[in-house]
């Protein structure tokens, strides 16, 4: 259940090892979420990151599970909603945080590598999020938190394969939250810019970037006013729209 | 079903605080006999109006069970009513005060319904001296998983008091007798008093509410350092026909109670702020008169003013706001002022915040009035530093051995509660006999882990 404050009592971060995902998952427990469940690919991260989430309220430790979850494999998002229903009852909040980034220059000339990121951001990630929000209607309430980003505002040279598939799964989350709202469930996406995590922590920070505590604390604050769509930061909005009419010829040139 | 619904459908619902929207099935009762199938998984909870603030009152994905608002069907005997559990004190009283009768307890709004007003053992500015709704009620009838039946307060006890502040997790109360109070007029004798401060307050309400069969506080939340606890006291009683006066005296039973205006449907946040609810606070109490007596008014300016402008609740905006009301018993004046220190320093913008004093407290298990002060404040929700003042104060009001009120609530967490409430465990064994599946649920149950 929320509480009048929006915080939810059960948790679901899919990509569990996330950092920004993790981030969230510490704040909830700071205002009073118990009980969470992690689902991703790495369990050994994944129990790093509930030690980390259990430890964060002395009066009341929430407890978390994790589960392993690969979007990729098959039947993986029935598994997982069985193991939400079982170990959460209801779905509360369930926090996308799932993504890959690839390598664009190698995976330009692997097709193959190149499906795979497609469907690790998008086609095989929107069929699991359909779920999820669908297993919340039958609840009559439920926030899905999407994190996309400003990769998918425009789709650049530099990083197309993974921009692509954000910017699908950014076009798929935003219209999910209007078809949703008859049913009581919300959907709110989250474009943050550079997030300076172990994910791009191999790249030269970009201008505006930002760090994973502050997406989740902004996401936190969008979501409790159930806003479907937030910037991280606010500025990247502004940006984004100068950056989506500038000629392409222009485009082209920006190097991230 | 058995035709014992005339409609269900799906809707958006929400308590009196907008806070917790979800879609559930709203059943609504419309004949007799009412068939115990109406209770289905994943849960099914009675709603009356819907005032109380937080999700008392719905189920997300479940089944919401409601009933018309008929007094039609109600009956008057040796002052006693028979009523509907889906008719409200406003129908009510639009029917029986021109015939002389008033209700046993109102609360600030008098759009409540009887079964909602027994389910939350309601209390009234009469507590001090008479108690709460269900010390009035002498039966009811309760629509469970196991079948309907009568409970009577002598008959059967436990059910009868597990029900009387059960919050619904009992069972559908389709029908209620409860005494009802003969009156001379439908008007009001009223005494108003400013106070300085809290001190001052408290001492007059010690000292005098004995004397008022009414009696209540409006407290300036804002107002800190010596004028802090600054108020305007109103009590009195209902007026005989002695006290009236002109052409009023005429026609004394005269009672007409509706909205003169209604909120827009739309309303963004913010529209009170601390700087919008100082001005307010600061010019109720100045224009309250120092002591004023023997002043008539009508019920409705007594007990209901709120009532005067429909759909209030939207002013508070789309993120809704919530009421924080809590009892602390006789002897815990220190942790009221340290409360009150509190939201005075954490400038919560209340323009409602009221301040009463309880009398004796009855045997419901869950039934919220006890002894000492109870103070009601409503709160905007926007403010991130919301969440750590309210935690703050459950913790002071939980060691001053004082309670919250589940109809207002929307935010507690399980263990407050439980602390709060020891004998839910009672509640739960009595449940369990007429919902032996654990049918009968409600967003709070299971945000409270009431079951
Ligand atoms: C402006 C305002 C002022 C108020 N002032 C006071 C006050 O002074 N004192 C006070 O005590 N309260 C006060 N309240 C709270 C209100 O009196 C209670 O919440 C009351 O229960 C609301 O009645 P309702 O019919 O709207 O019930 P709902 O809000 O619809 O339901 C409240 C609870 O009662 C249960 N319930 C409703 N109908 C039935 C039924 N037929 N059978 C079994 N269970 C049922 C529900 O399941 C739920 O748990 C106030 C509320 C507002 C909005």
């Amino acid at each position: 259940m929320f509480d009048a404050l929006h915080t939810p009592d059960n948790v679901l971060i899919v990509g569990g090892s996330s950092e920004i995902g993790l981030e969230i998952a510490k704040q909830l427990a700071r205002r009073g979420s118990s009980k969470f469940l992690l689902a991703g690919r790495s369990l050994e991260e994944m129990q790093g990151a509930a030690r980390q989430i259990s430890q964060v309220s002395e009066q009341a430790a929430a407890s978390v599970s994790v589960i392993h979850y690969d979007v990729l494999a098959e039947g993986a998002t029935e598994s997982l909603l069985a193991a939400a229903k079982a170990e959460l009852e209801t779905i509360d909040m369930a926090v996308i945080a799932v993504g890959a980034l690839g390598n664009q220059a190698t995976d330009e000339k692997d097709p193959g590598a190149a499906e795979r990121i497609i469907e690790v951001n998008f086609s095989k990630l929107a069929p699991a999020v359909l779920a999820i929000a669908n297993q919340m209607a039958t609840q009559g309430f439920g926030h899905v938190v999407v994190l996309s980003s400003v990769a998918g505002v425009r789709v650049r040279r530099s990083n197309f394969i993974y921009g692509s598939a954000k910017a699908g799964m950014d076009g798929f989350a935003t219209a999910l939250a209007d078809a949703m709202i008859p049913s009581g469930v919300k959907v709110t996406v989250v474009r943050p810019g550079f997030v300076a995590t172990r994910m791009t922590a191999h790249l030269s920070p970009a201008p505006l970037s930002t760090t994973a505590s502050r997406v989740a604390a902004d996401t936190l604050r969008a979501a409790d006013r159930g806003k479907v769509t937030v910037w991280v930061p606010p500025l990247m909005a502004v940006v984004a729209t100068v950056y989506r009419h500038l000629p392409r010829a222009i485009a082209r040139r920006i190097p991230f | 079903m058995h035709g014992v619904c005339a409609l269900e459908r799906t809707e958006l619902l929400t308590g009196w605080g907008r806070t917790q929207p979800v879609v559930a099935n709203l059943v609504e009762l419309n004949g007799t006999p009412a068939s115990p199938e109406i209770f289905v998984r994943p849960g099914t909870i009675a709603r009356g109006l819907g005032r109380a603030y937080g999700d008392a009152a719905q189920i997300g994905g479940g089944r919401v069970v409601t009933q018309p608002d008929d007094v039609s069907s109600s009956t008057l005997q040796d002052g006693v009513l028979s009523a509907g559990g889906g008719v409200s004190l406003d129908s009510i009283l639009s029917s029986y005060v021109p015939r002389g009768w008033f209700v046993p307890v109102t609360p600030g709004t008098r759009y409540v319904s009887v079964g909602g007003a027994i389910a939350a053992d309601i209390h009234g500015k009469n507590h001090h001296l008479e108690g709460t709704f269900s010390n009035h009620v002498e039966s009811f009838d309760l629509l469970t998983p196991v079948g309907e039946k009568r409970v009577s307060r002598d008959g059967d006890p436990d059910l009868f008091w597990a029900t009387a502040g059960g919050m619904g997790l009992t069972g559908v109360i389709t029908r209620a007798s409860f005494k009802m109070i003969p009156v001379e007029s439908a008007y009001m004798k009223v005494e108003t008093r400013r106070l300085e401060n809290l001190d001052e307050l408290m001492a007059t309400m010690v000292g005098s509410d004995h004397k008022f069969r009414y009696s209540v506080a409006w407290i300036d939340c804002l107002a800190r350092g010596r004028s802090m606890g600054r108020s305007v006291l109103t009590r009195g009683d209902h007026a005989r026909l002695a006290d009236l006066g002109g052409a009023i005296a005429g026609d004394p039973l005269h009672y007409q109670a509706r909205p003169v205006a209604s909120a827009p449907p739309w309303l963004p946040g913010g529209l009170l702020n601390t700087a919008s609810v100082r001005l307010f606070n600061e010019m109720w109490f100045r224009k309250a008169p120092r002591l004023r007596e023997d002043e008539i008014q009508k019920i409705p300016t007594f007990f209901h003013p709120l009532d005067g402008v429909a759909g209030w609740n939207r002013i508070y905006g789309p993120r809704g706001f919530l009421q924080y009301q809590f009892v602390l018993p006789d002897g815990e004046e220190e942790a009221l002022r340290r409360i009150l220190e509190q939201i005075a320093s954490a400038q919560v913008p209340s323009f409602l915040a009221v301040l009463k004093r309880f009398g004796a407290a009855n045997p419901g298990l869950l039934s919220f009035p006890r002894p000492g002060w109870t103070l009601a404040l409503d709160i905007p929700v926007g403010s991130p530093r919301l969440f750590g003042l309210l935690e703050r104060l459950d913790r002071l009001v939980l060691e001053a051995s004082g309670r919250l009120y589940l109809a207002k609530d929307s935010r507690a967490k399980a263990e407050t509660i439980a602390a709060m409430y020891p004998r839910l465990g009672e509640l739960a064994a009595i449940k369990a006999k007429v919902d032996p599946e654990g049918l009968i649920k409600s967003d709070l149950s299971r945000r409270l882990g009431i079951l």
